[in-house]
């Protein structure tokens, strides 16, 4: 029963999103990338080269962190020694983050400094990755009625800079981390593995190429999944438009809820359960090098 | 019929498809190999099963994203190539 409303509820969400799209009809031609243009709503002058306006992602982070700080102080108000609903799934969260994420990579020393960020690190962008699957009103461009914009998809992870600043803290972290428990030179000769003669002509600069790709990778890797998936359940619905006939909505919704479904239940939750447990894995063996 | 457009956008337009496609090819080798083998690894020991999928699932979150790699190149190829 629960299943049932379950698949429900999510093609209801899903049908939610479609006006967005579905009112572009009027225009010879739809694109789902235009989803993810940022223009501003709230416009504040550039300080330099940095654009501070409020637009979509901004208020996608706003709304994560407000949800982290509401929930949060909702189950800390009430604790009971026999949790209740809310209580019991963020111990559940808290459980799950403290075994899978702090104890399996990061070392006893570094544990209670460091598991505290690899938590909210986790809760961040999994709160982030979930909300950006709900339909919210925020496509700007097109309007209900000339008022309310229409409810669309956004993910602030699905945005290069927000996760390649998270990428820089683990980053500049992790190096912090490995000069503070082995010293600055022990710590640099740690990324060389012992050898000697003329092989560390070949290994040195790829040691180092390797330590700046680690930016690269972690920070893509979130940034495309959550690109990739909400451009798919958009590109899955938008078909309807491209094409040009209504009947292609038999064959292209199943496979939108499919993907929702799938980027929603698997994707959103391992990628920020990745991002994570990197970030540990980095700050973890740069605490304890193993060469 | 004859052809007609821009030689710049046919360009853009293999390179995203191309690109993308052929980024696939690996990492689904990569998945398929990966899952197989965590299956096998819990047929031969059932007990392992909770550990062996943890680290599964962190191998496929590794293999997955270079197909991602490839779709970024691809997007930059198109959106921004010249």
């Amino acid at each position: 029963m629960t299943r049932r409303l379950s698949w429900l509820l999510s093609t209801a969400l899903l049908a939610l999103a479609l006006p967005a799209q579905a009112l572009a009809a009027s225009a010879p031609k739809t694109d789902p990338t235009k989803e993810f243009l940022l223009d501003p709503w709230i416009k504040i002058p550039k300080l330099g080269p940095i654009d501070l306006s409020i637009t979509k992602g901004v208020f996608y982070l706003f709304l994560s962190t407000a949800i982290l700080l509401i929930g949060a102080l909702l189950v800390v108000r009430h604790l009971r020694l026999h949790p209740k609903r809310l209580q019991a799934f963020v111990e559940i969260i808290y459980d799950f983050s403290e075994t899978q994420i702090g104890r399996a990579s990061l070392p006893a020393k570094t544990y209670t400094t460091w598991f505290p960020y690899l938590a909210t690190l986790f809760l961040f962008i999994w709160i982030n990755n979930m909300i950006s699957y709900l339909p919210l009103p925020v496509d700007t461009e097109h309007k209900l009625w000339g008022v309310i914009p229409t409810p669309s998809f956004y993910a602030a992870t699905s945005n290069i800079s927000v996760t390649l600043a998270l990428t820089l803290i683990t980053f500049f972290a992790s190096h912090y981390v490995g000069i503070k428990h082995n010293g600055v030179g022990p710590y640099f000769k740690s990324w060389f593995p012992p050898v000697s003669g003329a092989i560390n002509i070949l290994i040195v600069p790829l040691e180092i190429l390797s330590q700046f790709l680690r930016l690269v990778s972690l920070s893509v890797r979130l940034f495309a999944n959550m690109l990739a998936g909400h451009l798919l359940v958009l590109m899955c619905v938008s078909l309807i438009i491209i094409i040009g006939n209504v009947f292609v909505a038999a064959a292209s919704i199943p496979v939108a809820v499919f993907f929702y479904c799938f980027e929603l239940v698997l994707v959103a939750n391992l990628q920020a359960f990745i991002f994570a447990l990197l970030s540990g894995i980095y700050i973890g063996t740069a605490a304890e090098p193993h060469h | 019929m004859p052809l007609s457009g821009n030689v710049n956008d046919a360009a853009k337009d293999l390179a995203l498809g191309l690109g993308t496609g052929f980024g696939a090819i690996g990492p689904g080798v990569g998945v398929g190999y990966l899952i197989g083998k965590t299956i096998e690894g819990v047929s031969r020991q059932p007990e392992m099963r909770g550990e062996l999928q943890g680290l599964m699932f962190l191998g496929l979150a590794l293999t997955e994203a270079i197909t991602f790699y490839a779709l970024l190149m691809s997007f930059v190829a198109f959106f921004i190539g010249k």
